[in-house]
């Protein structure tokens, strides 16, 4: 019988911090950029050649697969414990602001009111998650100290 | 510390508390998975129970039904190996290591001999003895990890008694267990 310490030795990939930090990074930044980049090319006001056309396809879809990458490894490859979930949450929340911050300039320069409000829909999203992390972990607080 | 607490401080992210927890269950799992399949494999299936456990405990609902929860991925995680082997020809008969000597080989002996009228059990009546008497689940915990009803649980039960009083009398313990 394997011991359990060969057992917590072994389990050590799966809590890796680098393994989390990885997907939350692909998850994050793909969706942001695919954000940003499909707002660029909507938006454009000249007619786009094809090979543009075919360029930010190529690259809303590079930061698509980035994003369900990033989902994937969250979602199945390691466990997001409360705290975790929480930190990832500010992060979506920082990152979703940046996002907004550029859809809001994209807007103005390109006349555009919808990226008014796509950007905090965005940011209201993110700050849902965030709220969900923090009351869970939260309950989970209670609990430990009512066990404890 | 209780079973709840160690779960609540695994789920808060606590190292040191999942640390503890792998160290509490491990022998239990281990045992468990061993009466379903031979050493070397429950070694194997262990490691992938402790990885499900791991990835699926931020999720766990109810933190104090933490037991049956880790029981079922056992469970599930034995008859997914079985699943997979019973596709596969028959593997080659392992060398039994020597065994200890006095009164500890009789016991090991004895032991064989319980072991191995479970093991001639079906896998299924295997199971919910293991879980029902040798783990001490409850009826309605022995539903929950085999998910099946509780009404299937008894007659699996009451069958794999019949079997194993049948086993042991073919083997001569027939007036212990009368």
């Amino acid at each position: 019988m394997n011991s359990p310490d060969d057992i917590i030795a072994r389990l050590s990939p799966v809590l890796s911090p680098w393994r989390r930090v990885g997907g939350l990074t692909a998850l994050i930044a793909g969706l942001a950029g695919a954000v940003a980049l499909g707002a660029l090319w909507l938006t454009e006001p000249e007619p786009l050649p094809d090979r543009l056309h075919l360029g930010f396809g190529l690259l809303l879809a590079l930061c698509l697969v980035w994003a369900g990458y990033g989902g994937w490894v969250l979602a199945r490859r390691t466990p997001m414990f409360a705290l975790d979930r929480v930190v990832a949450g500010w992060l979506a929340v920082a990152a979703s602001t940046l996002t907004a911050v550029f859809l809001a300039v994209v807007g103005v320069v390109r006349d555009t009111p919808v990226l008014f409000v796509v950007g905090p829909l965005c940011v209201a999203v993110a700050a849902v998650v965030t709220f969900l992390a923090h009351r869970r972990r939260n309950a989970l607080l209670r609990r430990k100290a009512e066990l404890s | 510390m209780s079973d709840e607490l160690l779960v609540v401080r695994c789920q808060l992210g606590e190292r040191d508390a999942l640390a503890e927890l792998v160290r509490t269950w491990h022998k239990p799992v281990w045992t468990y998975v061993r009466r379903m399949l031979d050493a070397e494999r429950a070694d194997d299936v262990t490691q992938e129970v402790w990885v499900a456990v791991l990835r699926g405990l931020p999720r766990l609902k109810e933190s104090g039904r933490f037991a049956p929860w880790l029981f079922t991925i056992a469970r599930r995680a034995v008859a997914d190996r079985l699943r997979a082997e019973y596709a596969q020809p028959p593997p080659e008969t392992q060398p039994q290591p020597a065994g200890p000597q006095g009164d500890a080989f009789e016991a090991a002996l004895d032991r064989a001999e319980l072991v191995g009228a479970l093991s001639a059990l079906p896998v299924r009546e295997r199971d919910v003895l293991a879980l029902f008497y040798l783990e001490d689940f409850s009826l309605e915990d022995c539903a929950l990890i085999c998910g099946v009803p509780v009404g299937t649980v008894k007659s699996r039960l009451n069958r794999a008694r019949r079997l194993l009083s049948e086993h042991l009398t073919r083997k001569g313990y027939g007036h212990e267990l009368a």
